[in-house]
């Protein structure tokens, strides 16, 4: 209120903008904002989670087979499909402390090899998908399988599209000890990913 | 005075450029070629994988319903400053030009001042409680007398359905985001909200939910009937206008997340230096709580949402019986947000009241922790109630009576609440204005709606009244007497601050006249005849329902002419109201400090929080200081 009363130049409100900001946590804005998401990722993740336990587990359809009779889970290759996906995060990982150190090489070479390993996961899941033998249609256990692979599926994607747009800036030499938090927050993204593989790996091959 | 914080704006676009620009213009061009995209990518896909037939329609139309809202959302702008930046070009400074309103067409942009958004949201709501509203009388005259008169029963069902869904989705839940951006970032002395492009996002989806709700109606082949529950598998085959409602839900879900986030973390981190947690307003403390519970449940409404929607297009079993699919799943999901869901659309209710009450009866909050310390336990105990919606359902029978616990168990801190708003005006010096009116006008009906409430909780209550109209004037006493009413205390209370001017007293008083006795001659019956054993969600009834059904409709009637008197109030005083001057309350909170509208950026400078905001009559009392000469660092609580 007080400024109002303030002789006002002409050219003053040239530079006016916002007073400057008063962060009230160590914690910033948009981590913080990163992780309230992934909170709300785990709980989309936990819908997924519940019906499949009512199908299973509550419902006991298929005379207690799971899956029933007549399908198959292509254990090993999900099995090879899990090793490379884990081993993105390493390389996601690597890309990340690259950057707090200053070596933007590594930076660049992080991000490429794990923009190359989640595609090669995504592409292997759409070749999976494809030779399984049977579709959406067929039984709640399908129902479940695609519903918590393709959720999955689908993150991955999005995660694949952050990582896209990290590489392009990086290779365009935006990021420096001092501002990676692009880097950062798409890293958070992508470890959270690979987490939930895990999670809905042995939930849906292995159990 | 906003016309001294005018600042730079970009230099108009002229040419071609208007139709690369954001804006309108784009929509016109961008939104068909999403809708190019949507129709090409599922049949592509189809082809591709030798799926038969290519074409499909169910399959198009729900594509279509992700990628024409995104098409909407890029030309209008939303996405442009991502768009900017995942092309890999330096960031640039801000130059503000996307912040504030001087005309009325800057509240048709992407608009990234909170306060602006703020009204946005706000209005929009009250078009859909107007559709909403209107929907009701709809059926409320088809239910004036026994038989068949206007519409068959699936047209009835449809408009019930759309009647809840549009009240709820885009009415009460909005609503109380649009109060709330408007006025938590002055309160908390910040100058926006944490992520001012996110929020101008998630208002732009929510005109796009609700279009979806009101095309949902006019589906050739019909409209969704199977209620706003939505239960399966009756809604997995539904006419195809069921399609549009659970996209609808989508996006309204998805906006209303993203608001919460935003919520949370402005909350968290752009508090003025001394606004520690226990200096709060209780709006606030509100709001964060609802953040954190819209954050953690309404995934699960999106899952419902999805699953239902898949068992129709994908043809999966998640709750069909035929192939191994467990019915009862979906009621266990669905009401795992929704009873949360309930309390989203009341404690951001519970913050108006605290700040009206303690305003208007020149008092402290009695007991102002145990007020945010109430909030958190609803939070918590929220998530433990779910299946008393489900005691009729065929659910396990050991469950019952936990969830009676429960539901029963959760009326102690909603009644804390209650004794401390009777507390706080205990010895008040009560100024009876309409946002007070509606306050106690809350009051006394929550306390009806919670009665009934603890009632049908109760398993062999509940085994007797499900389905029947006791259960329509149980939400009807909680969500138009409980939240409707806060909203309007809000409206009214902030009337002041968004337009800087004074609403009419007198229509004000009129309108919550009007309203209190329309509401109560409409739903105080429905007890009665819901005893009796009146079934809700059908068109025709036992013709000894008769006279008291006619007297409902006839009231319902009065009830929705009254919201006229309030449309016509706010019409007139936003443009020849009297000037309202920067804190016509004389309250304490920050937001009353600043002038009214308050300037472009909120603050010239950060205030200094010294103590806390509700010490009404208290000699001497300050909340914040301005101008202190050097802020203290804060603590991080
Ligand atoms: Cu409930």
């Amino acid at each position: 209120m007080s400024s109002h009363a303030e002789p006002h130049e002409p050219g003053a409100f040239e530079h006016h903008g916002p007073p400057p900001i008063h962060y009230s946590s160590r914690v910033s804005p948009a981590v913080l904002g990163m992780f309230l998401f992934i909170a709300s990722e785990i709980m989309l993740f936990g819908a997924f989670f519940t019906v499949y336990f009512f199908d299973r587990v509550v419902n006991k359809p298929f005379n207690g087979h799971w899956p029933p009779e007549g399908f198959h889970r292509p254990v090993y290759v999900a099995l090879i499909n899990t090793l490379i996906l884990v081993s993105s995060s390493a390389t996601m990982h690597w890309a990340d402390t690259s950057i707090k150190k200053g070596n933007r090489a590594g930076l660049q070479a992080g991000l490429v090899l794990t923009l190359c390993l989640g595609a090669t996961f995504l592409a292997t899941q759409v070749i999976e998908y494809h030779r399984l033998g049977f579709a959406t249609k067929d039984t709640s256990f399908a129902s479940t399988f695609f519903g918590l692979t393709g959720l999955h599926g689908a993150h991955v994607f999005v995660g694949l599209t952050i990582l896209l747009v990290m590489t392009i800036r990086a290779f365009r030499g935006h990021f420096s000890p001092e501002h990676h938090h692009g880097v950062e927050i798409g890293g958070i993204y992508w470890h959270f990913v690979d987490v939930m593989w895990i999670v809905v790996y042995v939930t849906v091959y292995l159990l | 005075m906003t016309e001294l914080h005018e600042h730079h704006t970009a230099p108009a676009r002229t040419g071609i450029r208007r139709l690369t620009g954001p804006g309108w213009l784009r929509v016109l061009w961008v939104t068909p070629i999403f809708f190019g995209i949507g129709v090409g990518l599922p049949v592509l896909i189809r082809w591709l994988a030798h799926w038969h037939p290519v074409w499909k329609g169910s399959v198009i139309l729900t594509v279509e319903l992700v990628t024409v809202p995104l098409g909407f959302l890029v030309g209008i702008g939303g996405f442009d400053y991502w768009a900017h930046y995942a092309s890999g070009r330096p960031t640039v400074e801000d130059d503000h030009s996307s912040h504030g309103a001087k005309s009325w067409r800057d509240y048709f942009r992407v608009n990234t001042d909170h306060k602006v958004i703020g009204i946005q949201y706000v209005v929009t709501t009250i078009i859909f409680f107007c559709i909403g509203g209107l929907l009701a009388m709809l059926f409320r005259a088809e239910l004036a007398q026994p038989g068949d008169q206007y519409f068959n029963p699936q047209t009835f069902n449809v408009l019930v359905s759309n009647h809840a869904a549009l009240m709820i989705f885009l009415f009460v839940i909005p609503a109380f985001a649009g109060l709330g951006n408007y006025v938590i970032p002055l309160m908390l002395g910040a100058a926006d909200m944490a992520f001012p492009r996110l929020n101008a996002l998630s208002f732009w989806l929510l005109p796009m939910a609700g279009l979806m709700l009101v095309a949902g109606m006019v589906t050739p082949g019909g409209g969704p009937s199977a209620g706003w529950t939505c239960y399966a598998p009756l809604c997995s085959h539904q006419p195809l206008g069921q399609v549009f409602f659970n996209m609808g839900v989508q996006w309204a879900g998805a906006s209303s997340i993203m608001t919460a986030l935003n919520f949370l973390v402005t909350i968290i981190t752009m508090r003025a230096p001394g606004m520690t947690f226990w200096r709060m307003p209780l709006l606030v403390w509100a709001n964060f709580t609802t953040s954190l519970l819209v954050v953690i449940a309404t995934p699960f409404i999106a899952g419902s949402q999805f699953f239902v929607m898949f068992d129709r297009v994908l043809h999966t079993h998640f709750f069909e019986p035929g192939g191994g699919g467990y019915v009862l799943g979906y009621q266990h999901i669905f009401w795992f947000y929704s009873h949360p869901a309930v309390y989203i659309m009341m404690l951001p209710g519970f913050g108006i009241i605290s700040e009206v009450i303690a305003v208007m009866s020149r008092k402290p909050v009695f007991g102002y922790r145990l007020m945010a310390l109430s909030l958190m336990a609803i939070l918590v105990l929220g998530f433990s109630v779910w299946a008393h919606h489900m005691f009729v359902a065929g659910m396990a029978g050991w469950l019952r009576v936990p969830m009676m616990v429960t539901s029963m168990v959760i009326a102690v801190p909603t009644g804390i609440k209650i004794f401390s708003w009777l507390a706080t005006m205990w010895e008040g010096r009560i100024h009876f204005t309409t946002p007070m009116l509606f306050a106690l006008g809350f009051l006394s009906m929550f306390v009806i709606g919670g009665l009934s409430g603890i009632y049908l909780a109760s398993v062999p209550i509940d085994i007797h009244a499900s389905d029947t109209y006791f259960i329509v004037a149980h939400i009807h006493y909680v969500l138009f007497g409980g939240s409707v009413f806060t909203i309007f205390a809000g409206i009214y209370y902030w009337f002041p601050k968004m337009t800087g001017r004074m609403y009419d007293e007198r229509l004000g008083k009129l309108h919550f006249w009007l309203t209190f006795i329309g509401f109560n001659l409409t739903f105080f019956p429905m007890h009665y005849i819901g005893l009796q054993g009146m079934p809700r969600r059908v068109a025709d009834y036992a013709g000894r329902f008769a006279d008291i059904n006619l007297f409902i409709s006839i009231a319902s009637f009065g009830l929705g002419a009254s919201t006229l008197v309030f449309l016509y109030n706010m019409a007139k005083s936003w443009k020849h109201g009297e000037p309202a001057g920067g804190n016509p309350w004389r309250a304490l909170t920050l937001e009353w400090q600043v002038s009214s509208p308050p300037p472009i950026f909120n603050f010239d400078e950060i205030p200094q929080v010294v103590g806390h905001p509700y010490e009404y009559g208290v000699p001497g009392a300050k909340h914040a200081i301005f101008g202190a000469p050097k802020p203290e660092p804060v603590g991080t609580d």
